[in-house]
């Protein structure tokens, strides 16, 4: 039993290393970054929450608070809807480098769901896109159309808010389910005895193809990792530990990508709305709608670019855990499941007002 | 076999990610002034606001009113607005914190309160009544949003007013940080103070007032 699972152990170090190593070089580079406006260096010890954050929202409040002033300049003089699109752009990639459950969500249901990186990219600017849309949606129908009031704005931004949650919650669960199932057959499979025999009477042949899957390819894991780097990431990712891209492209395969993009694209910002309703009050709909797609570009950058480092940390976990046989596989299941359960967290936290600095304040 | 710290480490790396996800900015700006009223005996009786708002949340707000005259609101046809956001604000505690020589006091629900509209932006005024008033040595008031989805910011000119105050009573402002290097030393402090290092206390406005 120590022997079987100790290799398991250090891979788990290794995942928590590398997830680690990804959150502190997150502060490092904002670190990085904090620097060059002052040109004093600081030192790296200080404490996480200090200055940078400070800075990182200075930045934000800056970008933000420039709109405002130049959706007004562009009234006059056309040349500031540029400086205008620059804004939002360079808003939107702060703006998700700071707060925000999107990309957290994003990057949990990647490891869960074994994703590869394209996948990744593809999911981050299609759920900024939607964010946009219904931003867009909410203020073009309810201000523009109706004309109602910031009180009935603000109310239905807030019930969108909370089914936003829910569904983040529900999304989750859904996850921890299916995930929970996978790591007990791997579980199962991992007892030495009569568990391989009984597993497929049991499941669906779908679970079973992939656990054979996992099964058959350990041993050319040894193979791959001798050749060295040859493969293309992606491929390597979803071959060895994924089922095939034709699979992810298939019904099920799509309808579950379009659960994630739902599920984060369907809150709006807060600060996109804003934007649109004081557009709209001086006559400039269309540059609030343009601040805002832009605004979901910039966004969709950085949540795609920690989309990749996610499925990049995992990969690198899984080859790490790969040394031995059947451990590897029950390992990675482990990390797919614990990403499962931090999208139910998130929806759980944001849902019951314990992640509280996400709710809209309406007055 | 030592499986729990592992996994302990991963929920551990998996929450320093999550972590990011409560960090929150500002969407709304207001730039405050408050004024201390006193009564003849020199208790302190309650807070009386004056918050504008940036022009940005002011176009959201007047959304979908009408005024008589286009692009201007009377304090009437504000009246229905001014009455929402005092109500709404009581969740919030109306973002005001005092303590009399260090006990927490609260306030009752506002009074007096008005929206007016000038130069694009909206300022609202209200006072706070304190539900029981108080005479302490010391009196900290806080004006802050916890969240941080408002950013207050003390007005430049008299910022903090005494009205009534006794001769002698000394105020104080420490204003929040802005992002640069006064977040740092802000910060250092709020953890060493120890209670309340929290996130939101780094953008406190706050007021102290010492009388004899």
């Amino acid at each position: 039993m120590k022997r079987h699972l100790s290799p398991l152990g250090r891979g788990l170090i290794a995942c928590a290393a590398v997830l680690l190593v990804a959150g502190v070089a997150d502060a490092a580079l904002h670190n990085v970054l904090a620097q060059n406006p002052f040109g004093a260096p600081r030192s790296a010890a200080e404490p996480e929450v200090g200055g940078v954050i400070g800075w990182l929202l200075a930045k934000q409040s800056e970008f933000y608070r420039q709109m405002s002033a130049t959706i007004r300049a562009a009234k006059t003089d056309g040349s500031a809807v540029w400086t205008l699109l620059f804004i939002s752009f360079a808003y939107g990639i702060f703006h998700a480098a700071g707060p925000g459950h999107g990309k957290a969500v994003i990057a949990s249901y990647l490891v869960a769901n074994r994703e590869t990186a394209r996948r990744g990219i593809v999911l981050s600017f299609a759920s900024a896109l939607m964010q946009s849309l219904v931003a867009i949606l909410i203020v073009g129908i309810s201000a523009w159309v109706l004309n109602a009031t910031a009180k009935t704005m603000c109310k239905a931004e807030g019930a969108i808010e909370i089914a936003s949650y829910a569904l983040i919650a529900l999304f989750g669960l859904r996850l921890v389910w299916v995930k929970g199932g996978t790591l007990i057959r791997a579980l199962q499979a991992a007892q030495p005895v009569p568990a391989i025999a009984g597993v497929p009477h049991h499941h669906d042949d779908g679970h079973h193809h992939h656990d054979a899957h996992d099964h058959h390819d350990h041993d050319h894991g040894h193979v791959h990792a001798q050749h060295g780097h040859d493969h293309v990431h992606d491929e390597h990712c979803g071959h060895s530990h994924g089922p095939a891209p034709s699979e992810l492209a298939g019904p099920g395969g799509w309808r579950r990508g379009f659960a994630a993009i739902l599920t984060v694209g369907i809150r709006p910002c807060s600060g996109a709305i804003l934007v649109l309703v004081f557009a709209l009050a001086q006559g400039l709909f269309w540059a609030g709608i343009a601040a805002t797609l832009l605004m979901g570009l910039g966004t969709a950058i950085t949540v795609a670019a920690i989309a990749v480092v996610a499925v990049f940390a995992k990969d690198v976990a899984g080859r790490l855990s790969a040394g031995r046989d059947g451990g590897g596989a029950l390992f990675m299941r482990g990390i797919e499941f614990g990403a499962a359960g931090l999208v139910l967290l998130f929806g759980a936290g944001l849902l019951f007002g314990y992640i509280a600095a996400e709710r809209t304040t309406c007055f | 076999m030592g499986m729990r710290a592992p996994f302990g480490l991963l929920l551990a790396a998996g929450l320093t990610l999550a972590g990011s996800a409560a960090r929150a900015h500002p969407h709304v700006w207001i730039t405050a002034s408050s004024e201390l009223l006193y009564a003849a005996d020199g208790t302190i009786t309650g807070v009386r606001h004056a918050w504008t708002f940036d022009d940005m949340f002011s176009a959201y707000a007047v959304q979908g009113l009408e005024g008589k005259t286009k692009g201007a609101y009377t304090r009437e046809e504000l009246g229905p607005l001014a009455q929402t956001n005092v109500e709404s604000l009581k969740e919030y505690a109306y973002f005001t914190f005092a303590r009399a020589d260090g006990k927490k006091e609260r306030f009752q629900e506002p009074v007096d309160y008005f929206l007016d509209y000038k130069d694009t932006v909206l300022t609202l005024h209200f006072t706070l009544p304190l539900k029981n008033p108080v005479k302490p040595r010391q009196l900290m008031l806080e004006v802050f949003d916890r969240s941080f989805f408002i950013d207050f910011q003390m007005a430049k000119d008299n910022p903090v007013k005494l009205v009534g105050a006794p001769a002698g009573c000394q105020m104080k402002l420490e204003r929040p940080s802005d992002g640069t290097a006064s977040a740092q030393k802000l910060n250092e402090q709020t953890f060493m103070s120890g209670e309340n290092a929290n996130f939101g206390m780094m953008f406190a406005n706050k007021i102290t007032v010492d009388c004899p």
